[in-house]
C-alpha cells in the first residue's frame, strides 16, 4: 500500500481555564419511584421502591475542559447529563451553572439560561422534529433567544452554522427534512442547532453511538474543531471508554448511580485504582489481535439500582472485597495515593489505608 | 492452505435481493467465502454492508422480501439450495445454529427457558425421554455460566447477557456444527461482552464449535477471530488471517477503519478520520464501491472498473482483495500506477 | 493520483432526492410513480368524494325534478315506462291537457263531461289527478276550477264514440286500451297522460315512490342533507376535541384525569341511543342532528389526539425543545400540534362517513329532521313496509349511503398512506 493518506482527527487543545468552575454539581440524587401494586404497598410500610439512577454524586467541570461521565447501562451517566441542565429535577442536592443554584430560577430565567448550556442526544432522528426543516430547527434557539435578529439575519446566521459542521453548500440543506439526509449528516445538524445560540456547556450524550463506524471519527474531529473555534466546555457522556480516550480531560467512572473514580485522563487509563475501572478497562475489545486481557472479569452481573448492596455497591462482585469492611462501609471518593486529583471510591485503594496510614479508630 | 475436507461452509457467487420502493436491491453481491472447520470467522461490516443478510441466507431464512438469486451454499458437502424447506428444518438447530442480536425477541416470552431448550431438543431427537433433555438443558446451561436452578426461568427474568448464553445453549444442544453469531455481542455492556467472548474462544476449544462471528466491532473480531472478512456495500473486500490484516490492511476501506476506531490503549497513535459514509445500494457507485471515499482512488480505473476479489498478485490463496491496488488492469500501466 | 473526493455523504435514495425538489400539489400529482397502487386509491376515491360534492352543492344541475315533486305514478319500477292514462280528445278540439278543461265562471259547462270504461283504474286516477289540479288551481288564484263529470262506458268503442260524438269533451283510458281501438276512431287524439307530461322510461330512473316522487331526483336532494350533517357535524366534533386532546394530554395531572373521566362516559354510551336522546330533547331541526351526533364524535377526536399527544410528549425532539428554552405553549404549536394532526386526518374522513350513517339512522327512526326533509334515511324508512314489492324505494338510498361512506373512508385510508412519512416507512 502507498503510504497512508489519511487526515488525523483534531485533538484537543487542552486548554483548561483557571477560575471558578462551570458547573457543580453537589450530592445530587434522583429517584424516580415505582409504582408498586396495592399489597405491596400494605408491606412496604412507608418507604416507597425507587429506582435509584443517581444516589449522591459530586463534580465540577472547569471552563475549556472535556470532563468524561463513562459508565455502563444503569450506571445513571445520562440521567446525570439532563440533571445538569435541569432537564430533570434533582431528589435531593444541587446544580449550580455559572455560580447560580438552577433550583432557584424562575421558570423564564431558566429558560433564557438555556442558551448557554445545550445538549446533544444520542439518537439524531429521534431529537429532530419530523415537521421541521433544517433551516426551522436550527433557527428556533434563534427565535426564542434572539428574537430581535431579522429573518434574513436569522437565516445568515444558521447557513453560517450549517457550513460551520460541515454540510456545504448550506443551502442544499437547509430546506429540507431530517428523514431526508443519512445519520451522519443529521448528528451535524444537531451539533449545529446546539451551537446556534453561542453556549458554553455542550453535554453530549453518546453523541457519536449511533451513527456508522465509519463516520464516527469524522463526528468527532468536527466536536473537537468546533470545541476550539466556538470555546466550548463538555461533558461527554459515553459508554465507550476507547472513544473518551481522544477527547477527555479528565473521566469518571460510574457504577450504580455514584462516581467510583474521577480524575485525570492518563491516571485513571494509566493507573485505574478502584477495582471496577480496572475491570471495565481492561474489558474493552481492543483492535489489536495480539492483544490479551489481563484482569479478570467481575462475577455476577450488575444488580437492580432499586435495591443496591449494602456497603460499597462494588463489593459482591469486587476480586479484593474485605468481608466485614467492603460489605459494611460504603467508602466516599478519596485520594488515591500518589496520583495527582485522582479519586476512587475504595476503601483498600484509595484514602487513609491505601495511604498506609493506620486504620481511624472506630 | 486449507483442503477441501477442512471447509465447513462454502459460499458461493451468492446474490441476495430485496425489493424496496424504488426497485430491487442487491443486498448481498456475489459473494464467495469459505468457513473452516473448528475456527472463528470474523465477519465485519457497517450498517447496510449485507453482513446481516448474508448470515440469514447462509440459513436460508425468511428475510423480508429477501431472495437468493444466485450462488449456491454447500454444508458439509450438501448444497443447500437443493434441500427442500423441511430438510432445511431439520439442520437448523440440530447442526446450524443462529445467535441473534437481540435474545429478548428471539425467546418465546411465555415459555420458560427449560421448555424452550427441551423443546428444541425433543424435535430434533425424538427418541430422547423428557427427563434426558431436561438433564441436558441443565447441564450445558451450567456449563455456560448459569446456575442450574435459573433454567425454570422467562426470558424476561434474565439479564441480556444470561440470554444470549441461553441462546448459544440451544445451539450447543444439539451439538451444531456451525454457530452464526448475528450481532451477539452489540447490546450487551462491556464486560458481559467480555465474559461471553471468552466463552465463545472455550467452546470453540471444547466442543471444536466452527463460529461465524458478524459485528460491526473490530475490536471483538481481533480479540476473538481467527480469520476476518470485510464487507462493503453487499461485497466483499478483503479477506485473511487476523494478524495479517490487523497488521497489514490491503485494502482502503479496511485501513480506514483500522485507523478510526479509536483503541483504549494510552499508546496507540493518532485517530484518523474517513471521508463520505457508506453508500446507498440501490444506486451504488460505478465501478468498485469505495472509489468516492478513496484516498488512494485513481480516476482512470476506480470509477470504471469493479475489481475482482482475488489474492493479491504473489501472495497464497488465503488471503484475498478486491481492490485495483492489488491487481494488474492495462489501465494502470498506462497511468503509470 | 490524489484527486479530491466527491460528496459521497448521500446515503439518501435517488428518488427521494427528487420528490424533495417537487412541490407539494406537484407531489400529490407526480405521486403516482412512486406510491402506486395507494396513489390510485387516493385518485379514485377523491373523485368520487369531489362528485358528491358537487352533487350537494348544485342538486338542480342533477335532479330531473324537485324533492318534493310528484310527477309520477305510484311505484313505477326503475327502468319501466310509466304507464299513464291517456287524455284522449278530438283532434279539432285544441285540448292537449287535463288542465285545459279547467273552467271558470264564465264558462257554459261548469263540470265538463269526460268518459272512463267502468270498473278500470283509470277512473280512480283521473279523479286524483283532477283533484290534484283542482287544489292547484284554488290556490292560484286564477278562478279556475276543475271539476269533471265522469261518465262511465261499458266498452272502450262506446268511451271513445262518446267523445267523438261530443257527448264528452274527453276520455281517459290506458294506452293499452287506447291501442286496440284507436284505428277505429280516426279524428281523435292522445296528446298526453292525464299527468300533462307524455310520459317515457327515462323519465323515472330509478323509479317513483309511493307518492309518486322521483326516487333518483330524491336521491340527488338527498345528498345535501347527508353531506352538511356529515361535514358540519365532524368539523364541531373536531374544533372540540382537538385543543381538548392536546391540553389534556399535555397537562397531564387532574386536568387529564377529569376530562378523560368525562370523555370516556360519553364515549362508553352507545351512540345511536344519546343521539336519539339529544335529538329527542332538542327537537327536530337539522340543527339539532349535527349537534347530537357532534357531540357524540367528539371523544373519539380527543381520546386519539390525547394518545398521540402522550406518545409524542416523550419523544426526544420534544424534550430537546425544552432543553433549547422553548415555551410549553411554543411546544405544543410547532412540536406537538404538526405531529398529532396527521393522525386526525384520517379519522376526519372516515368521521364523515361515519356521521352520514349516524345521521340516516336519525332519520330513519323518525328523529332529527323535519319529516318533509328529502333524505336517504327517511326514504329508507318509508320504503321498508314495500320492501317485497317495491324493493327499489330502499335500495337505491341504501346504495348511496353506502357509496358515500365508501368514498370518504377510501379517501382517508389513502391519504394517510401518501401524506405520513412515519407510516410510510415500512
Amino acid at each position: 500500500m502507498p503510504e497512508s493518506r489519511l487526515e488525523q482527527v483534531a485533538t484537543p487543545t487542552h486548554r483548561i481555564e483557571a477560575g471558578p468552575p462551570l458547573v457543580e454539581v453537589r450530592g445530587v440524587k434522583k429517584y424516580f419511584p415505582l409504582q408498586s401494586g396495592f399489597l405491596a404497598s400494605l408491606f412496604n410500610r412507608g418507604e416507597q421502591p425507587a429506582v435509584r439512577a443517581v444516589d449522591g454524586v459530586d463534580f465540577e467541570i472547569r471552563r475549556g475542559e472535556v470532563f468524561g461521565l463513562a459508565g455502563e447501562s444503569g450506571s445513571g451517566k445520562s440521567t446525570v447529563g439532563r440533571l445538569v441542565l435541569n432537564l430533570l429535577e434533582p431528589t435531593e442536592g444541587k446544580v449550580f451553572f455559572d455560580g447560580m443554584d438552577l433550583s432557584q430560577l424562575s421558570p423564564d430565567e431558566m429558560r433564557r439560561l438555556r442558551s448557554r448550556m445545550q445538549i446533544i442526544f444520542q439518537d439524531p432522528l429521534a431529537s429532530l422534529n419530523p415537521r421541521m426543516t433544517i433551516g426551522q430547527a436550527i433557527a428556533h434557539p434563534l427565535e426564542i433567544h434572539e428574537p430581535n435578529l431579522s429573518e434574513g439575519q436569522r437565516r445568515k446566521r444558521v447557513l453560517e452554522m450549517l457550513e460551520a459542521v460541515g454540510m456545504n453548500p448550506p443551502t442544499n440543506y437547509a430546506d429540507k427534512y431530517p428523514h431526508q439526509i443519512s445519520g451522519g449528516q443529521r448528528q451535524r445538524i444537531v451539533i449545529a442547532r446546539a451551537l446556534v445560540t453561542r453556549p458554553e456547556l455542550i453535554v453530549a450524550d453518546e453523541p457519536i453511538a449511533m451513527a456508522d463506524v465509519s463516520v464516527r471519527s469524522a463526528l468527532l474531529d468536527l466536536m473537537m474543531r468546533l470545541k476550539d473555534e466556538f470555546d466550548l466546555t463538555y461533558l461527554f457522556i459515553t459508554h465507550d471508554l476507547a472513544t473518551a480516550k481522544y477527547v477527555c480531560d479528565r473521566i469518571a467512572i460510574m457504577y450504580l448511580g455514584r462516581i467510583v473514580e474521577v480524575g485525570p485522563l492518563k491516571s485513571v487509563y494509566g493507573s485505574p485504582a478502584h477495582p471496577y475501572t480496572q475491570a471495565l478497562l481492561d474489558a474493552v475489545p481492543v483492535p489489536d489481535p495480539k492483544h490479551r486481557r489481563t484482569q479478570p472479569m467481575p462475577r455476577g452481573e450488575i444488580p437492580s439500582p432499586i435495591d443496591p448492596p449494602s456497603g460499597c455497591r462494588f463489593h459482591p462482585r469486587c476480586p479484593i472485597a474485605q468481608m466485614g469492611l467492603c460489605d459494611v462501609e460504603d467508602p466516599q471518593l478519596m485520594q488515591v495515593p500518589e496520583s495527582d486529583n485522582h479519586l476512587a471510591a475504595c476503601l483498600l485503594r484509595a484514602g487513609p489505608r491505601a495511604m498506609g496510614q493506620q486504620t481511624p479508630p472506630s | 492452505m486449507a483442503t477441501s475436507s477442512d471447509i465447513l461452509y462454502s459460499v458461493r457467487n451468492l446474490t441476495v435481493e430485496y425489493e424496496t420502493r424504488h426497485g430491487v436491491v442487491k443486498g448481498v453481491d456475489n459473494v464467495s467465502l469459505d468457513i473452516r472447520r473448528g475456527e472463528i470467522l470474523g465477519l465485519v461490516g457497517e450498517s447496510g454492508s449485507g453482513k446481516s443478510t448474508l448470515g440469514k441466507a447462509m440459513m436460508r431464512l425468511r428475510n423480508g422480501s429477501a431472495r437468493i438469486t444466485s450462488g449456491e451454499l454447500w454444508f458439509d458437502g450438501q448444497n443447500l439450495m437443493e434441500l427442500s424447506e423441511r430438510q432445511m428444518r431439520d439442520l437448523r438447530g440440530s447442526r446450524l445454529g443462529m445467535v441473534f442480536q437481540d435474545p429478548m425477541t428471539s425467546l418465546n416470552p411465555v415459555q420458560r427457558i427449560v421448555e424452550h431448550l427441551t423443546e428444541t431438543m425433543l424435535t430434533h431427537e425424538p427418541e430422547w425421554t423428557e427427563e434426558e433433555a431436561r438433564a441436558r438443558a441443565e447441564e450445558l446451561v451450567e456449563r455456560l455460566g448459569i446456575r442450574r436452578e435459573r433454567v425454570k426461568d422467562y426470558p424476561h427474568q434474565m439479564s441480556g447477557g444470561m440470554r444470549q448464553r441461553v441462546m448459544i445453549a440451544l445451539a450447543l444442544a444439539l451439538n451444531c456444527d456451525l454457530v452464526i453469531a448475528d450481532e451477539p455481542t452489540t447490546s450487551l455492556d462491556v464486560i458481559v461482552e467480555a465474559k461471553f467472548l471468552d466463552l465463545l474462544k472455550e467452546l470453540r476449544d471444547e466442543f471444536n464449535l466452527t463460529i461465524l462471528l458478524i459485528t460491526h466491532n473490530i475490536g471483538v473480531v481481533a480479540e476473538v477471530a481467527d480469520r476476518v472478512a470485510v464487507m462493503y456495500a453487499a461485497k466483499l473486500v478483503e479477506i485473511g488471517d487476523v494478524n495479517q490484516v490487523f497488521e497489514k490492511p490491503l485494502h482502503p476501506y479496511t485501513e480506514g477503519l483500522l485507523k478510526s476506531v479509536p483503541n483504549i490503549e494510552l499508546d496507540s497513535g493518532a485517530l484518523y478520520k474517513m471521508e463520505g459514509s457508506p453508500p446507498d445500494l440501490s444506486s451504488p457507485p460505478p465501478g468498485c464501491r469505495f472509489h468516492p471515499r478513496c484516498p488512494y482512488m485513481m480516476e482512470e480505473v476506480c470509477p470504471i472498473y469493479d475489481p475482482p476479489f482475488a489474492p493479491p498478485e504473489g501472495a497464497s490463496e488465503d488471503t484475498r482483495v478486491a481492490c485495483w491496488l492489488h491487481h494488474p488492469h492495462p489501465q494502470k500501466v498506462a497511468i503509470g500506477a | 493520483m490524489n484527486l479530491p473526493v466527491q460528496d459521497q455523504e448521500t446515503a439518501v435514495p435517488q428518488w427521494e432526492e427528487e420528490l424533495a425538489r417537487v412541490g407539494f400539489v406537484r407531489r400529490l400529482l407526480r405521486a403516482r410513480k412512486w406510491y402506486g397502487a395507494d396513489w390510485w386509491f387516493v385518485a379514485i376515491s377523491s373523485v368520487m368524494v369531489l362528485a358528491f360534492i358537487v352533487v350537494a352543492l348544485f342538486p338542480q344541475w342533477f335532479a330531473p325534478y324537485g324533492p318534493h315533486e310528484q310527477v309520477g305514478p305510484r311505484f313505477l319500477a326503475p327502468g319501466e315506462t310509466p304507464d299513464l292514462p291517456l287524455l284522449i280528445v278530438r283532434a279539432d278540439s285544441g285540448l292537449s291537457t287535463l288542465e285545459d278543461l279547467a273552467t271558470g265562471p264564465d264558462d257554459e259547462v261548469s263540470r265538463p263531461p269526460i268518459a272512463v270504461l267502468r270498473g278500470a283504474p283509470t277512473a280512480g286516477a283521473l279523479r286524483e289527478q283532477a283533484a290534484l289540479l283542482d287544489d292547484e288551481l284554488q290556490e292560484s288564484d286564477s278562478g279556475l276550477r276543475l271539476r269533471p263529470n265522469i261518465r262511465r262506458y261499458d266498452t272502450v268503442e262506446e268511451v271513445l264514440q262518446a267523445v267523438q260524438e261530443g257527448e264528452a269533451f274527453a276520455a281517459v283510458l290506458s294506452s293499452v286500451q287506447y291501442e286496440e281501438a284507436a284505428g277505429q276512431f280516426p279524428d281523435l287524439d292522445a296528446p298526453s297522460d292525464i299527468s300533462g307530461g307524455v310520459a317515457s322510461a327515462g323519465d323515472f330512473l330509478l323509479g317513483t315512490n309511493q307518492i309518486g316522487q322521483d326516487v333518483y331526483s330524491r336521491l340527488i336532494w338527498g345528498t345535501r342533507v347527508a353531506l352538511i350533517i356529515g361535514f358540519s357535524a365532524s368539523l364541531v366534533a373536531l374544533f372540540l376535541g382537538v385543543p381538548l386532546g392536546l391540553v389534556a394530554g399535555y397537562a397531564g395531572g387532574k386536568i387529564d384525569r377529569v376530562m378523560t373521566v368525562f370523555m370516556d362516559s360519553l364515549y362508553a354510551f352507545p351512540g345511536l341511543i344519546l343521539a336519539i336522546a339529544i335529538t329527542a330533547v332538542l327537537g327536530p331541526s337539522i340543527l339539532n342532528v349535527i349537534i347530537a351526533i357532534a357531540v357524540l364524535y367528539i371523544p373519539t377526536y380527543y381520546r386519539i389526539v390525547r394518545g398521540q399527544t402522550l406518545s409524542v410528549k416523550q419523544e426526544v425532539y420534544v424534550e430537546a425543545a425544552r432543553s433549547i428554552g422553548a415555551k410549553p405553549s411554543t411546544i405544543l404549536r410547532r412540536y406537538i400540534y404538526p405531529n398529532v394532526i396527521p393522525s386526525v386526518s384520517i379519522i376526519f374522513s372516515v368521521n364523515i362517513a361515519d356521521a352520514i350513517i349516524t345521521g340516516a339512522g336519525l332519520s330513519f327512526l323518525g328523529l332529527g329532521l323535519p319529516p318533509s326533509t328529502a333524505d336517504w334515511g327517511i326514504d329508507i324508512a318509508r320504503g321498508q313496509e314495500f320492501i317485497q314489492t317495491a324493493w327499489w324505494l330502499v335500495t337505491f338510498p341504501g346504495l348511496a349511503i353506502m357509496l358515500v361512506v365508501l368514498a370518504f373512508t377510501m379517501l382517508g385510508e389513502g391519504l394517510t398512506e401518501i401524506l405520513n412519512p412515519k407510516l410510510r416507512d415500512r
